[in-house]
């Protein structure tokens, strides 16, 4: 690439910046504009309102099509945002169309409350579904949700209790009392209102910590822990959402419809096709999922025999998509339209890495401010971990006083990472204690943990890797967020306002790396250098008590790493922070400790002052055989 | 009695499928959702054998089976193999690409119909003890215990079989000690398409009818047997499948249809739950998925 497209890019990112902030609509102002639609637009529909262009029956195709491409963004939402399989999407939808229906016919009420009503019911039912399955990293939504589907598909939906035997529900568009609206055009308007509510609320999704929360999760779950998101809360929140989605659109469905039972029109192969056209369009991408809905469902119904043929194609398509191009269709026009930049490892060796940024404190309820007693800050005693048979870590005890620097060496395969991860949360000790500030945490799950203070690196760069740089500051602020999910959901004031403040705040941290032209590029196009800067600013964001790092100079040129060392000063120095090192680059660590400790074999084997551990006889066996 | 010993006959088909299901999971980490359907794309070829050419059925069978296995093989081939460093959730969707691909062909081509297959052997069974068993549950019970044993010994005793166990157990050791990976991931694959259109045959005299999706309700048995098991155990999913079919007939014979019509689909469901809650790595599973 030649300097003057270098700078073309550059400027094209810059220019995509600018038209971020000064977009028209703020996200906070589009969400009221459309309850305000709602509120004032839907009592002045009537049919004589309308205006007659189409046919009835075209009209009808509209509205299921427009009901489709609600329950393809909730299976986007699910599938494309945390990667979790649903296979019985159309079973929710079906709870949904049953609630609805059977809110307004045996029960006389209002569509509105139906609505509401599908809405609750679907998001009960994945919540039930979701909380056995989620609670475990893995596919069992996939075996859960499949089995649900043909549940309801040929038992739960036939019993009586639901629908007085196989006999189905009616589905009335009522509007209150007796008063019905038939007319399709008016129920499209309805549904396209509905529509874009549920597109806001996917939108306000991805700009909250929900979203970065659910994508971080599907990329990565230890990663998600360590920033502070409790996992398997936010899965099944996911899935939650996506089921409350789910039962608005199946009741829209089914109104459009007028009448569902077992099988009509929510069969297990409606689930498949969901997952086809999310997979196929491009997972987590909103508009080609409800382009992709509304094209497979309105491109057959418009023509005569077509429909059993595009399900052959779709699943067709699913497997080649899924084979060459896992991210879809969209991603690959996108990909053809702006090729991909090359990676910048190229450069890694010269690199110089830019001062680590001092950013002004967030607000944070602490317990204690640094408070000058001899509690140690961490305070590790007597820990073990065995994974079956073996003991990785061998009842060690250590402790990190406030404000320094300390380091942990030893060979491959000597337990620094197992003890980093027993530290911070990520296994499960078998004995001794931890104690942050002499308040004990070997009890409390990792998201806790770094809700507590504690900010930790991995070896192989804990970020997001798929999201963009500002995307991660904003991801590593996740637990400064004062606002509750339904705040989220509805962007409501508290939520735009923190969100303003995450981003400014994400953007002083880029401006100070010097990083802004990499601001809106995935963190995986960056050097092993920058991501590792990147990585460590991100932790930096939400001033922790205690940072710790895991072979920050893994993957770095030696000319990066030796600029690391100046940056871990910093640390301390400039920016207060007590920091826990692992390190396989011995120099860098007596470089740059107050204090080190030599593990190996999963035992302590010495502990010191860097120049008496570079002087120590057991740490040179350890390191360079006993035969030195 | 004779609920037990139905739920027994149903529980070792289930075991089929479970195995099918625990073989790729086992060797690949992933989950093969078309593992039944595979078996009733090809028992149209059956139909189509016995009905529209009559010959006998075991030709049929055969030739389901035969059937069955190379698509497994061509999947493997051709999706599977390409995939070997994807994400297993990918991989996994690649399945369900399969499940979808062979029900759209069945609807695109046999829908509306009920298409019936000629019974193995003839009609009539046996009554010992007060318990009646016809004679194509006794070929069931047979096949099934033949094919359990004969897997078993094949995976203990030969060396491809230790080959296939060793890269289940660390894929990276036995590739680097030279165990033939893509022949493993092949062998599992045209396996679990064996398995599949076996399990199907044995299972359809007791459907009785074949439509797509007639056989959705054997998956689902397979399925929630191997996870009963443990997903990765091979013994596991055998023990799960019996489990699993005796619980069915149960509830199918104490539960009035009035209320919950097919109540022993919706037991699978609750056996699901229950197991993911209480005892998620099944009850022979080696390591569970569950976090720190």
């Amino acid at each position: 690439m030649t300097m003057a497209e270098d700078a073309g890019v550059v400027v094209a990112s810059r220019e995509r910046t600018e038209k971020r902030r000064t977009r028209f609509w703020t996200d906070r102002q589009a969400n009221v504009l459309v309850a305000a639609l709602l509120f004032v637009a839907l009592p002045l529909l009537t049919e004589h309102a309308m205006p007659k262009l189409l046919e009835q029956h075209h009209y009808f195709n509209l509205d299921v099509g427009v009901a489709m491409a609600v329950a393809a963004i909730s299976l986007n939402l699910l599938l494309g945002y945390t990667g979790q399989i649903s296979l019985g999407h159309a079973g929710l939808l079906a709870a949904g169309a049953f609630a609805s229906g059977i809110m307004t016919s045996r029960w006389h009420a209002s569509m509105v409350f139906g609505l509401l009503f599908a809405m609750v019911v679907g998001a009960a039912v994945a919540f039930v579904l979701g909380l056995p399955a989620l609670r475990l990293s893995g596919l069992y939504l996939g075996i859960v949700t499949v089995i649900f589907g043909l549940a309801m598909q040929s038992s739960i939906l036939r019993s009586s209790l639901l629908s007085g035997g196989s006999a189905g529900v009616p589905m009335f568009r009522r509007v209150w009392g007796s008063t019905m609206t038939t007319d399709n055009a008016v129920f499209l308007v309805v549904s396209l209102l509905l529509l874009l509510g549920v597109w806001l609320v996917d939108v306000n999704v991805v700009n909250t910590r929900l979203g970065r929360a659910f994508r971080t999760i599907r990329e990565n779950e230890a990663v998600a822990a360590a920033f502070g998101i409790p996992v398997t809360r936010y899965k099944l929140l996911a899935f939650t959402i996506s089921g409350a989605m789910a039962g608005l659109a199946g009741a829209m469905y089914g109104h459009t419809i007028g009448f569902v039972n077992n099988e009509k029109p929510f069969d297990s192969t409606m689930s498949l096709m969901l997952v086809i056209i999310v997979m196929v369009a491009g997972a987590g991408r909103r508009l080609a999922v409800v382009f992709a809905a509304l094209l497979f469902w309105l491109f057959p119904s418009f023509i005569e025999g077509l429909h059993q043929w595009s399900y052959v194609l779709g699943a067709f398509l699913l497997m080649a998509t899924v084979r060459t191009h896992p991210d879809g269709i969209a991603d690959m026009l996108h990909h053809m339209r702006r090729p991909p930049r090359a990676d910048a490892d190229a450069a890694d060796g010269e690199e110089e890495l830019p001062a680590l940024p001092q950013l002004p404190a967030p607000v944070r309820a602490l317990e204690s401010v640094v408070s000058l007693t001899d509690t140690p800050l961490l305070d590790v005693r007597g820990m073990s971990v065995r994974f079956g048979g073996l003991t990785a870590v061998d009842d060690v005890s250590l402790s990190v006083p406030a404000g320094s620097v300390v380091g942990l060496i030893g060979p491959n395969g000597a337990g620094k990472s197992t003890l980093f991860n027993a530290i911070s949360g990520l296994v499960r000790t078998e004995s001794g204690q931890i104690s942050l500030r002499g308040k004990e945490i070997q009890d409390l799950r990792c998201d806790q943990r770094a809700s507590l203070g504690i900010a930790r690196s991995f070896q192989h760069v804990g970020l997001a890797r798929d999201l963009s740089v500002r995307e991660n500051f904003l991801l590593a602020q996740h637990q400064l967020a004062p606002y509750s999910d339904i705040e989220a959901l509805l962007m409501l004031p508290r939520a735009a306002r923190a969100e303003a403040e995450f981003r400014e705040r994400a953007d002083q941290a880029i401006a100070a790396l010097g990083f802004e032209e990499m601001a809106h590029m995935p963190v995986r196009n960056l050097s092993g250098g920058q991501q590792r800067i990147v990585e460590i600013a991100c932790l930096l964001v939400t001033a922790p008590e205690l940072v710790l790092l895991d072979e920050p100079s893994a993957g770095m040129a030696p000319a990066a790493a030796e600029n690391l060392a100046a940056r871990l000063r910093d640390l301390r120095d400039a920016l207060g922070r007590t920091v826990l090192l692992i390190e396989h680059n011995v120099p860098l660590v007596l470089d740059t400790c107050d204090y080190v400790y030599v593990l190996d074999a999963g035992r302590l084997i010495a502990e010191g002052a860097p120049a008496e551990i570079a002087a120590n006889r057991s740490v040179i066996d350890a390191y360079f055989g006993a035969a030195v | 009695m004779q609920v037990l010993v139905v739920g027994l006959i149903a529980g070792s088909i289930y075991a089929l499928i479970a195995l099918g299901i625990a073989l790729v999971y086992k060797a690949t980490r992933v989950l093969n959702f078309a593992q039944a359907e595979i078996g009733t794309g090809t028992l149209y070829f059956t139909w189509w054998l016995c009905t529209r050419h009559h010959l006998p059925w075991i030709v049929g069978a055969l030739a389901s089976i035969a059937a069955a296995t190379a698509i497994g093989l061509v999947f493997e081939a051709l999706v599977i193999r390409k995939m070997m460093t994807a994400p297993r959730v990918t991989v996994t969707v690649a399945t369900i690409g399969l499940f979808s691909f062979v029900l759209a062909l069945e609807l695109a081509f046999f829908a509306g119909t009920i298409y019936l297959v000629p019974p193995p052997i003839h009609p009539g069974g046996v009554r010992i003890g007060g318990v009646f068993v016809s004679w194509s549950q006794w070929l069931a019970l047979g096949v099934v215990g033949l094919v359990a044993l004969g897997l078993a010994a094949f995976l203990r005793y030969t060396d491809f079989g230790l080959a296939v166990q060793a890269s289940a157990d660390d894929p990276v050791a036995a590739q680097l000690m030279g165990t033939p990976r893509a022949r493993i991931s092949a062998f599992t694959w045209g396996m679990a398409g064996a398995l599949s259109a076996l399990a199907v045959l044995l299972i359809e005299p007791t459907v009785g009818v074949l439509s797509p999706g007639a056989f959705n309700g054997l998956f689902i048995g397979g399925l929630t047997a191997a996870l009963v098991g443990g997903l990765n155990s091979l013994p596991g999913a055998f023990i799960g499948g019996l489990a699993v079919g005796v619980v069915e007939a149960e509830v199918k014979a104490h539960l009035s249809f009035n209320v919950i019509p097919s109540s022993n689909v919706t037991a699978m469901l609750v056996i699901v739950l229950g197991v993911l809650l209480l005892r998620p790595q099944g009850l022979l599973g080696a390591t569970a998925g569950r976090r720190a």
